[in-house]
């Protein structure tokens, strides 16, 4: 507590609060929690640093303009007359001693304030523009909701589908009502085909996006812990994604099939479901995978098709039989089925693999769930390597579930067995060991605690044929 | 946990490589190991040594900050009592550190040719790499070439000049050369990295040359170019068991040769990656070349590596004629340019283990050493 306390006199304190306000994408729950949460002020701004925008310069402002009213007002009960020296002391030691409390809740005040009466208006208008504007857009919508895997099969339709028809989606994770409207607000009105991920992050947000992009076909990627600090269970979370089918009512829909708790509600919904078997009319009659992708054959009452896709892993077999099922539904003919396909690659910090002196490193570090972390551990198994190396920090935001959740990752790591597993040192890296000493593994652990300066020199601990799984990331704001 | 002193710099022509070798390719990976407590040991251009954690950041090379520094800060000094004390400056006063391995890490002149080994062997310090007596017959070309080839490996025909008995008349030197056939090399019989060397076709060419060389080094060395020229490296660590790197070729056109400006300050053609700047992207690892030639290659390297006692790291250079497939030697590095960790990692040992291994065969080679005897008790004095 001392130690945290002193380290709020350090001159970055300031922009380290401006810094998390903006890591936390301005939501004041999340800020408070890492404020109470955080033991020091002094090395916040670790993995990144303060992105300069207007809001981010106005609250320094702010900030600096109540450090100089703090002074002033310091000053002025220094000089007054009114009161005895001892009480002038007890005032001045409390307003030193409290500004830091002072500062750090009280620019929430301002930020609240902003939100009120000039975000949300503006947002308001930007959002009203943008339904009106995809009212006379003719383009098919399609809209893909779950807890992971929602960046993949955004870019998977727009592979698959872009070999045949004009497609866009929103770039990057746009998956807010803001994001989305203000890339609706970009649009042509030429597009055959858009397509959107609505972000979840408490009930409601999937029902509000749904009603703006009004889609006409459904994806629902699968339903896991993620973001369970925030849904409080598991059925608020399921629920919530399931808006996206509430929102449908009968409209086409795809299910992962491969995820139980997906598939448990669909039952409740004319749905279709996807997996690693087959999809709608097509069946899996052969597949195969290495570092180079997947090579897979299926087929329906008529025809068959030889496919080949440059992803890694076969978990995505299944998101890929979904993507071809759509593809086929709207129109799109063979050979542009199979150059789509053909077009599907990794994305960044997605299954990504790099090539470093030899060894090949696979950079799946914006995977923030568990089932991507199994289904990665799994295409490690199945990976030929001299070496086999894993890296993880762990899950951010699994909530009460977070021991239970780390300690099977830990046992599946230890049935995988890699030859050296690296673990980012944080919260959950104790349930992650326990674990692996339940799965009994004997291979080389390390725990790092600068995990910036690992993954940036990752180069010096390779060499040729080794292979390198890095998953999952460990943003400031959960330190 | 061991302490290592990574000693770097120097007063030599090739210091500023040796600052990069030592910054990314010893003192990073052996601190990302965790298994060692690493010092920075550099010594200025004037042979001034200083130690700071400031000079592990090549930054600070970089920006000329190092120069103020130098003026403000009071050099180290080495104690040599129970092997080798570092002793630094502190802000109130000095600070002892027992070293227990040193990682040389000086290219060049007084240093890399032995000078500093001999300060550490007298110290009784376990160091990485070879030993004085192999980096010295080493960082000469001449001698490198007479000592092996009194154990019968071949290299090109060549001739020793002293610089200043030509330099007065040409005419002496062309004398001398007269056994050769042009194309030549015209080298600094002492110097690495490429530095004061020149390809000559003729006369004209020939006396300007040895006008360069003798600007870097009394002794020069003039060696006839090797026809259907194939050009190889071999970098081999160990001390009795040896592990051979993958025989790399710089890909090179005719009329150039592997000069300094190739080898340390172009990218590489495939620069998208990393590793593939300075001399790495210039090179085909490993050589494409026939598997007996490749082999003999191999050979010879070792057989060179052992004729001059090297130990720890050394790299072996080494001429083919395609058509005739002999493999002539030409020079030894004992301490390769960044320790040649791109050729290490493709051969399957990563900049991490590489520095680790080389540490470990430093301790091997001094605990070997520490049993012979090297002084005793005598009645000599009391004759007298």
């Amino acid at each position: 507590m001392i130690k945290k306390w002193i380290s709020a006199y350090r001159m970055s304190f300031i922009r380290t609060i401006v810094y998390m306000l903006q890591a936390s994408e301005y939501n004041l729950k999340d800020y408070f929690s890492w404020l109470i949460r955080v033991k020091s002020f002094k090395s916040v701004m670790y993995r990144k640093s303060l992105v300069p925008t207007t809001k981010t310069k106005l609250l320094l402002l702010i900030l600096w303009l109540m450090i100089a009213l703090g002074i002033l007002a310091a000053t002025a009960v220094g000089l007054s007359v009114q009161f005895s020296v001892i009480y002038k002391m007890f005032i001045l030691a409390a307003l030193f001693i409290l500004m830091p409390v002072l500062i750090s809740f009280g620019i929430t005040i301002p930020l609240w304030l902003g939100n009120i009466f000039i975000q949300k208006p503006r947002e308001k208008i930007i959002i009203s523009k943008a339904r009106s504007r995809l009212n006379d857009n003719k383009a098919i919508k399609i809209a893909i909701a779950g807890s992971f895997g929602k960046t993949t099969m955004r870019e998977i339709l727009l592979s698959v589908l872009g070999a045949g028809k004009s497609v866009v989606a929103p770039p990057g994770s746009y998956n807010t009502p803001m994001g989305v409207s203000k890339f609706i607000n970009t649009l042509s009105g030429s597009e055959d085909i858009i397509i959107f991920e609505l972000g979840e992050y408490y009930p409601g947000d999937v029902k509000f996006l749904a009603e703006i992009v009004k889609p006409d076909i459904g994806v629902i990627t699968g339903v896991n812990e993620a973001h369970l600090s925030k849904f409080k269970n598991i059925e608020n979370t399921q629920a919530t994604i399931f808006e996206l089918a509430d929102y449908l009512n009968g409209s086409k829909l795809y299910v992962n099939g491969e995820n139980e708790l997906a598939k448990q509600k669909s039952k409740f919904y004319d749905s279709v479901l996807y997996s690693s078997k087959g999809c709608g009319q097509w069946i899996v009659n052969s597949s195969s995978t290495s570092l180079s992708g997947i090579d897979f054959v299926v087929s329906n009452k008529v025809k068959s098709l030889n496919l080949h896709s440059n992803l890694l892993g076969s978990h995505l077999l299944g998101s890929l039989l979904c993507a071809i099922e759509i593809a086929h539904q709207l129109g799109l003919k063979d050979d542009e089925i199979i150059k789509g396909v053909a077009n599907t690659d990794s994305f960044e910090h997605r299954m990504q693999p790099k090539n470093i002196g030899g060894a090949i490193v696979i950079d799946d570090t914006y995977n923030g769930n568990f089932d991507g972390v199994i289904a990665g551990l799994n295409l490690l198994k199945s990976l030929k390597a001299k070496r086999k190396i894993y890296v993880t920090p762990g899950l951010v935001e699994q909530g009460s579930k977070s021991r239970e959740v780390h300690n099977k990752i830990g046992q599946k790591i230890g049935e995988v067995n890699p030859d050296i597993v690296v673990l980012m040192k944080n919260s959950v890296t104790g349930y992650i060991v326990e674990g692996l000493k339940k799965a009994q593994y004997e291979g080389s652990l390390r725990i790092e605690d600068d995990p910036k300066n690992f993954y940036e020199n990752i180069n010096m601990f390779v060499s040729k044929d080794d292979v390198v799984l890095m998953q999952n990331d460990w943003p400031d704001s959960y330190n | 946990m061991k302490t290592v002193a990574v000693i770097f710099g120097g007063r030599s022509t090739e210091h500023d490589i040796s600052i990069m070798t030592a910054i990314s390719s010893v003192i990073k990976p052996l601190e990302l190991s965790k298994d060692y407590i690493v010092h920075a040991v550099y010594i200025n251009k004037a042979g001034e040594w200083f130690s700071d954690a400031k000079l592990k950041d090549i930054k600070f090379f970089q920006s000329g900050d190092i120069n103020d520094w130098m003026n403000k800060t009071k050099s180290v000094r080495v104690l040599f009592k129970d092997g080798l004390t570092l002793i630094k400056p502190t802000k109130f006063g000095e600070s002892k550190i027992s070293v227990d391995i040193v990682f040389p890490a000086m290219h060049g002149t007084h240093g890399e040719d032995g000078e500093l080994m001999g300060l550490l062997e007298m110290s009784g310090v376990a160091f990485v790499g070879c030993d004085m007596t192999s980096s010295a017959i080493a960082m000469d070309k001449v001698l490198a070439k007479q000592v092996t080839q009194s154990d019968g490996i071949i290299s090109t025909p060549w001739v020793t000049i002293n610089y200043s008995s030509v330099a007065k008349s040409s005419d002496l030197a062309l004398q001398k050369i007269d056994s050769l056939k042009y194309p030549m090399f015209v080298k600094p019989a002492h110097l690495g990295s490429s530095i004061g060397i020149s390809r000559v076709k003729d006369q004209e060419q020939l006396i300007n040359a040895i006008e360069v060389a003798g600007h870097y080094d009394e002794k020069i060395i003039v060696e006839q170019e090797v026809s259907n020229l194939i050009e190889v490296t071999l970098p081999i660590i160990g001390n009795d068991e040896l592990t051979l790197a993958l025989l790399e070729r710089p890909i090179l056109k005719d009329e150039n040769f592997f000069g300094f400006e190739t080898k340390y300050m172009q990218g590489g053609k495939k620069g998208k990656n990393s590793d593939s700047k300075g001399s790495q992207g210039y090179s085909e690892l490993p050589a494409n070349i026939p598997k007996d030639i490749y082999r003999n290659a191999e050979e010879v390297g070792v057989a060179v590596y052992r004729s001059l006692g090297c130990s720890g790291i050394a790299r072996i250079d080494m001429l083919i004629d395609s058509k005739t497939k002999k493999v002539y030697f030409n020079e030894v590095n004992p301490l390769p340019g960044g320790l040649y960790a791109h050729n290490w990692r493709m051969k399957g040992i990563s900049p991490v283990e590489l520095v680790t291994k080389l540490v470990d065969l430093a301790i091997d080679k001094k605990n070997k050493d520490d049993k012979y005897q090297t002084s005793f008790n005598t009645s000599y004095l009391k004759q007298f």
